[in-house]
């Protein structure tokens, strides 16, 4: 059985043997949906990539504490998002926007942390149209609280269980529904408020 | 009047309308689905998530810079296994490991030839051998050990002690002996299904 075949269990089995190859295809499987998440947490994609090196390299390094009834992506979340809100909570971080970091000061620094998004249209005017919209909800989710951001992203873009939420975020089953609720309609109200201003401008 | 009937109707909640929105979700009870079907309000709540859900699951996957998992096995450390850590261990300390090897080579031959020598020694008579020695040994620390506490006094001061609760230790001991001897008869009588004192003759 090939290693993209086996499931995490078994990878994280194999890792427990020292089995580098194992290790690598963890990362490659779950490099995309932590740096996604890690990413519209800090909006500086030079920062993001640091950050989920360092959640991988905690993950690996500490793979003999984890429990194995636990699903190794909710940990792998766990630490992502842990990690992730210790940062803000150190430079706290308020705004970002998907057009690089709020510390960018010079062009330069501006382009280097920004992050070129793609788009499924194919038509140049669907994709002015798909890359405008998907950057209203950028701005709009950049917006949201860390907690808020976190939970309706881990639900609506990871497809994550409420239950599973509540054990990455370590909050109550109730807060995370709160949490998520709230985020919906800031969301919503959010990117009325976005499109209206794009409107005027 | 239909109105007044729709508001006392319960809208349906957060985790019904995710249920009738989201693609996958669980199914709604037959009762949630009908009220979904004639609520307005309830409807349009669903339609507004359906289309945040879709916005949402449409945002453009993230990838890090090319080489990322390259970086992150560079400076990962994986946890050894116990056949792995021996044998670094034994890499590392080559000389020890080297001349422990030669100590218990060396006098499991001396052993061994020490028995072929002399074929009276049968593994009896040596395992016979040990345990005279051993118990000797012990013996004699024992004897150590009591001759030590004898002459600190300790053994007097308990001798006093057990001196002036004589009577009340006696009576102490026979009660105790009488229970137990009381208790364990019941037990046994009980196991060996045999009418007991508290039970009637006739039982059974």
């Amino acid at each position: 059985m090939s290693y993209q075949e086996r499931s995490d269990q078994d990878l994280v089995r194999l890792c427990l043997r020292s089995d580098e190859r194992a290790a690598r295809e963890l990362v490659e499987r779950f490099q995309r949906p932590v740096f996604s998440l890690v990413y519209r947490m800090v909006r500086d994609r030079e920062l993001a990539e640091d950050l989920t090196q360092e959640v991988f390299v905690r993950t690996f390094n500490n793979l003999s504490r984890y429990d194995r009834s636990y699903k190794f992506s909710s940990w792998l979340f766990k630490i992502a998002y842990n990690l992730t809100v210790d940062h803000l909570r150190k430079k706290q971080v308020k705004t970002i926007s998907m057009h690089g970091s709020p510390d960018a000061v010079t062009p330069e620094r501006q382009e280097a942390t920004s992050l070129t998004l793609e788009s499924r249209e194919e038509s140049p005017a669907a994709l002015v149209e798909g890359r405008e919209l998907a950057g209203y909800l950028e701005d709009a989710i950049a917006e949201l609280r860390p907690e808020y951001r976190t939970a309706i992203l881990l639900r609506h873009v990871e497809g994550r269980a409420y239950e599973e939420i509540s054990d990455i975020m370590g909050v109550p089953l109730g807060t995370v529904k709160t949490y998520i609720f709230r985020a919906r309609r800031e969301l919503r109200d959010l990117l009325e408020d976005l499109r209206d201003e794009d409107d005027v401008t | 009047m239909n109105a007044n009937k729709h508001d006392k109707v319960r809208h349906l909640r957060p985790e019904e309308l995710e249920a009738l929105a989201m693609p996958g979700g669980r199914k709604l009870p037959a009762r949630s689905s009908a009220h979904a079907v004639e609520c307005a309000r309830c409807l349009k709540e669903a339609e507004e998530l359906r289309a945040l859900h879709s916005l949402l699951q449409a945002l453009a996957p993230l990838q890090p810079m090319v080489g990322f998992s390259d970086r992150v096995m560079r400076r990962v450390r994986l946890p050894v296994s116990w056949r792995v850590r021996v044998l670094e261990t034994i890499r590392a300390h080559w000389v020890s490991t080297t001349a422990a090897l030669a100590g218990v080579v060396a006098t499991v031959g001396v052993g061994f030839t020490f028995i072929a020598r002399y074929p009276e020694l049968t593994p009896m008579t040596v395992a016979a051998f040990i345990v005279e020695r051993s118990t000797a040994l012990l013996w004699g620390a024992v004897m150590d050990v009591g001759r030590l506490v004898y002459g600190t006094g300790i053994v007097q001061t308990a001798e006093g002690i057990a001196g002036q609760l004589t009577l009340l230790t006696a009576f102490v001991a026979v009660a105790t002996v009488t229970l137990v001897g009381m208790a364990s008869l019941r037990i046994m009588l009980s196991l060996m299904d045999l009418p007991t004192g508290s039970r009637p003759a006739s039982a059974g």
